[in-house]
């Protein structure tokens, strides 16, 4: 077993620990991973880049109103998810209805640039059609994520009315 | 002493710049939960998939490098195999109780407080290891019942990262058995490696000089992820 340290080797060993973890966290990990760089280490080491939000997003649909009618096949015993690219504060109208099997069902928005699987549901339920609107909280991807209980494929008819860029089906 | 001293920071040294680069890495691949083709899998999933389902946990302990520094915390004083079976089972029972009950019973606690709980586990190994609390209290509480109540919190946050996806519960016992059985090898098959490395480094007379470095990098790496976790807590 090792020896009892001192209580000043103690007191050493906590504060320079202490020492290299802010500096790391300071100069390196926030910056890359939340883009709080108070220092601009992080900056010039191209690490906030990791950090900040990607910007590839369709910006020519902004304020501009689309409207699209899809069909969307949920494989049997299987679930799948459509997604729109949208922008803080735009607005979407939709209408959905499978030809009769329910579906379980969570309309939901994921923040752009996230890495760490959050998500805000506006809906969840079960049922084959629903009607509505809704304002993205925030930029990201929003959409609908079905899941197919029954042992036949199911096909949803989609009708959206808004400001959005289709991103299409996740897979 | 002199020429010990400098051999020591040359260590010290050595080791900041080898454990920046060795923290870097997974930090992107992992930083808080699971990867894209995962989460694709987690969100699409129905019914039971168990081999499936071990991999991911056993992917996920072999790549939680939260989970493997407190590990290697635990054992680094621990010498007879009989102790290290002993410790890594407590380990094991304190996170499989809550890696179970937590998703079970939907228990919802915020992942990053859990982690930041987490990084506070490997501070306090280090710094037990160190031999801190026996200066500082007298005694060393008892390191049974730690490593049983922070594997608690370990489960807890391997409960967090499945409960980002609202697993169907069609199936969901069996795959969470398969997870936790996936979490034990990997926890076993990182296990190996360390102890290895281990059991030759202690046979070298670097181990002596160099172990106090070694845990206070470990109680150093422990502050970064509470500081990492707490930031992600305020800010997110």
């Amino acid at each position: 077993m090792q020896q009892t340290l001192s209580t000043t080797a103690l007191i050493k060993t906590t504060v320079i620990a202490l020492i290299i973890a802010a500096l790391a966290l300071v100069s390196i990990i926030l910056p890359a991973e939340y883009n709080i760089d108070p220092t601009g280490i992080g900056a010039k080491l191209e690490l906030t880049a990791l950090a900040a939000p990607v910007n590839n997003n369709p910006k020519k649909v902004e304020s501009e109103q689309s409207s699209d009618s899809v069909e969307v096949i949920v494989p049997a015993g299987r679930g799948v998810e459509f997604k729109f690219s949208m922008q803080k504060f735009q607005k979407m109208t939709y209408e959905w209805k499978t030809d009769g099997e329910s579906l379980y069902f969570d309309l939901h928005g994921e923040p752009e640039g996230d890495t760490t699987g959050y998500f805000e549901s506006y809906a969840i339920a079960t049922l084959n059609e629903m009607k509505g609107s809704f304002t993205a909280p925030f930029s990201g991807a929003h959409g609908w994520y079905w899941k197919n209980k029954s042992s036949n494929p199911v096909a949803v008819q989609l009708k959206v009315n808004g400001e959005y860029a289709v991103i299409g089906l996740k897979k | 002493m002199g020429l010990l001293m400098t051999r020591s920071k040359y260590h010290l040294l050595f080791s900041v710049f080898f454990l920046s680069i060795a923290a870097l890495i997974p930090f992107e691949l992992m930083a808080h939960g699971v990867d894209e083709s995962t989460r694709n899998f987690l969100l699409n999933n129905t019914g039971v998939q168990f081999i499936a389902f071990m991999y991911i946990g056993a992917k996920h302990m072999v790549t939680g490098y939260d989970h493997l520094l407190f590990l290697v915390g635990v054992i680094f004083f621990l010498y007879k195999s009989r102790d290290i079976l002993l410790y890594v089972s407590m380990f094991t029972l304190g996170h499989s109780v809550t890696l179970l009950l937590g998703v079970l019973w939907d228990l919802q606690v915020n992942a990053y407080l859990v982690d930041a709980i987490i990084g506070l586990s490997v501070v306090y190994k280090g710094f037990d290891n160190l031999g801190g609390f026996k200066r500082i209290l007298g005694f060393t509480p008892n390191p049974r019942a730690a490593v049983l109540i922070f594997g608690l919190f370990h489960g807890f946050g391997l409960a967090t990262k499945l409960q980002e996806f609202q697993l169907p519960q069609d199936g969901l016992f069996i795959n969470l058995i398969a997870f936790n059985l996936g979490v034990e090898l990997g926890q076993f098959s990182a296990l190996i490696f360390i102890l290895l490395i281990f059991s030759f480094w202690r046979k070298h007379p670097t181990f002596n000089l160099f172990s106090t470095t070694a845990n206070t990098l470990l109680m150093s790496a422990g502050f970064m992820l509470i500081g990492f976790q707490l930031t992600g807590y305020f800010v997110i």
